[in-house]
């Protein structure tokens, strides 16, 4: 740890030099009286300090969080020798907010003394935040010397995206081998009732439909279906956002992501990821709690990267896109190479949902709001309604987003036929 | 806290700076070097307390060079004492400035100010009496080069110090 002059010292040593020159220019003794009380304060540096020595210590109250919450950072500062003056700057990571309390703390220290101190952040927005670094600067009893130091620590804060609990999902053509919650056209084991059939060998008595069997006067048996789950691929545009953050179009998109991945998920299906933008990444389907994170994963990291090249879907392997998936591509359809690959999907008959995240609402809620930014965001939407209607004419069922109105509301409008599928394997 | 004591600090130089002269200039002087001591204050800017101090200064010598009173030792180190006082106290008025303050900071700050004042009453008291001394045998003439010679010296030696620190 090296030592430097502060600022206070170069100051002191301006006001003394001028006091010698006007002294010497005057002619007068009592500008040098002026400078004596510096020059003795600045003599203090002929002295060989020793070093102070203080161990800095910090914690997180928690290192997962959602969006919106807070977490308490707590320093520890022990000071192994007197400390005049100890300046600490605790972690501030781009993105959090100073909840209660201050993150930069001055005091005082005595050999052995420990001071604990404490403030909250709160994370808006989504991400993985570093809040590993704290900067100590300790200064002399004058003020004039300063040692930095940086305490490097791992520690980070996974922020995840709110979720909002779902009930009016869009309900997946094809099922999948594993037991869910679909019911599946095939029959076999289950609990809604499918057809009668005569008894056979083999059947369990517990199946035997009594009420059929004495009409009919033979033993009948109930036929029930399969229950299946569902393969489901969240497809994210990380092509172009609008808005300020923590309210961006991108923002509102990875929050649905997670919503939706989090319903399926309960539903037993098996839920993968998709980013489509500057840099595209995957997350091969599955289901489970572990899946969960996974994809979350994937959305903490899902940002805007520019780009001029239009990737192509079939670069991403069948085992994370396969043809029986139920893909929901979440967009704010405001670059057309997404709605050509949505279209490209559709035509290779996928089973596709669009959600479109209304950008014209997330950017009239970032502007002021005078008349005409009023107008051109009408103008705005009436040209995206052109838009959407032009992809509903594609056969492509899309369901619109306007936040800050719930994620129900939108899924709500989704008609699907429920289908009896047929392929229970 | 800090701030009352920075602020009364720049009172007290302008207080010194009527007591040597009443004149309106040195008054105007006083009172612009205590505007730029509020704006240092208020957006806790070190640059702008090194200039009302410096400001402060001008205004003293003018002071002396207009009332050609006798040397008042006293009064000249209280006006140098307020004005590290001054510079100090804004300095601390920055970096304590939206951070949590634990301990006596200001009360360790003064004390270590108020054995500072002492020790540069004693010296000065000490260097009036050897200058006083030496007045008498040093020949007129060469006086000017000396107390150029010695505000050199001190400059150099402070420079050196610098530079064993930094």
């Amino acid at each position: 740890m090296s030592g430097r002059l502060t600022p206070l010292a170069l100051s002191i040593l301006a006001v003394a030099a001028w006091a010698i020159s006007l002294g010497v220019l005057a002619a007068r003794p009592e500008p040098f009286l002026v400078a004596l009380p510096g020059l003795l304060v600045l003599a203090t540096l002929a002295r060989r300090a020793p070093v102070p020595r203080c161990v800095v210590a910090h914690r997180i109250s928690g290192d997962r969080l959602f969006e919106g919450e807070t977490a308490t950072v707590t320093v520890t500062v022990s000071a192994d020798s007197p400390v005049a003056l100890v300046e600490l700057l605790g972690p501030l990571p781009p993105g959090a907010q100073l909840g209660s309390g201050h993150h930069r703390a001055l005091m005082t220290l005595r050999a052995g003394d420990v001071v604990e101190w404490s403030y909250e952040l709160r994370f808006p927005r989504r991400g993985v935040h570093d809040l590993g670094t704290i900067a100590v600067r300790m200064r002399d009893r004058l003020g004039l010397r300063t040692w930095e130091h940086r305490y490097v620590d791992s520690i980070t804060v996974r922020v995840y995206p709110r979720i909002v609990p779902l009930r009016s999902l869009p309900r997946p053509f094809h099922t999948q081998p594993s037991v869910g919650d679909y019911v599946a056209s095939a029959l076999g084991e289950g609990i809604e009732p499918g057809d009668i059939r005569q008894f056979a060998p083999g059947d369990r008595i517990k199946h035997v439909n009594w009420r059929a069997s004495l009409r009919l006067g033979r033993l009948h048996v109930t036929q029930r279906h399969l229950e299946r789950n569902a393969d489901v691929v969240l497809m994210l545009d990380t092509l172009a956002e609008v808005g300020a953050p923590p309210g961006t179009t991108l923002d509102h998109s990875v929050r649905a992501a997670a919503s939706l991945a989090t319903a399926y998920l309960a539903r037993k299906d098996r839920v993968g990821l998709i980013t489509y933008g500057g840099v595209m990444s995957w997350v091969r389907p599955a289901s489970g709690a572990t899946q969960y994170e996974r994809l979350a994963d994937g959305l903490l990291r899902a940002e805007i990267v520019f780009t001029y090249v239009a990737k192509d879907l079939l670069r991403v392997p069948p085992r994370v896109l396969s043809p029986q998936a139920l893909v929901v591509a979440i967009t704010p359809l405001l670059d057309h190479r997404f709605a050509k690959a949505v279209l490209d999907l559709a035509a290779r008959g996928f089973d596709l949902v669009v959600l479109v995240v209304s950008p014209v609402e997330v950017t009239r809620a970032a502007l002021a709001g005078s008349p005409t930014d009023d107008l051109a965001c009408r103008l705005w939407a009436l040209e995206r309604r052109a838009e959407l209607a032009e992809l509903r004419r594609h056969g492509l069922p899309v369901l619109e987003w306007r936040p800050p109105e719930p994620l129900e509301a939108a899924l709500v409008g989704v008609r699907r036929r429920r289908v009896r599928l047929a392929s229970a394997g | 806290m800090i701030r009352v004591l920075a602020a009364a600090s720049a009172v007290a130089l302008v207080a010194l700076l009527r007591l040597t002269s009443r004149t309106e200039v040195v008054l105007w002087v006083g009172l612009m070097g205590l505007a730029l001591a509020a704006v240092a204050l208020a957006a806790g800017w070190r640059w702008a307390a090194t200039a009302a101090a410096v400001l402060f200064l001008v205004g003293y010598t003018l002071a002396l060079g207009l009332e050609r009173g006798p040397v008042e030792p006293g009064v000249a180190l209280s006006f140098g004492l307020a004005l590290l006082l001054l510079l100090a106290a804004v300095d601390l008025t920055g970096r304590a400035s939206g951070a949590t303050v634990r301990g006596p900071v200001l009360g360790r700050t003064v004390a270590r100010w108020t054995v500072l004042g002492a020790g540069s009453l004693l010296a000065g008291t000490l260097a009036m009496e050897l200058a006083t001394a030496a007045a008498g045998t040093l020949p007129a003439i060469a006086s000017p080069l000396l107390a150029a010679a010695g505000g050199l010296g001190s400059v150099l030696v402070v420079a050196a110090l610098f530079r064993r620190a930094g």
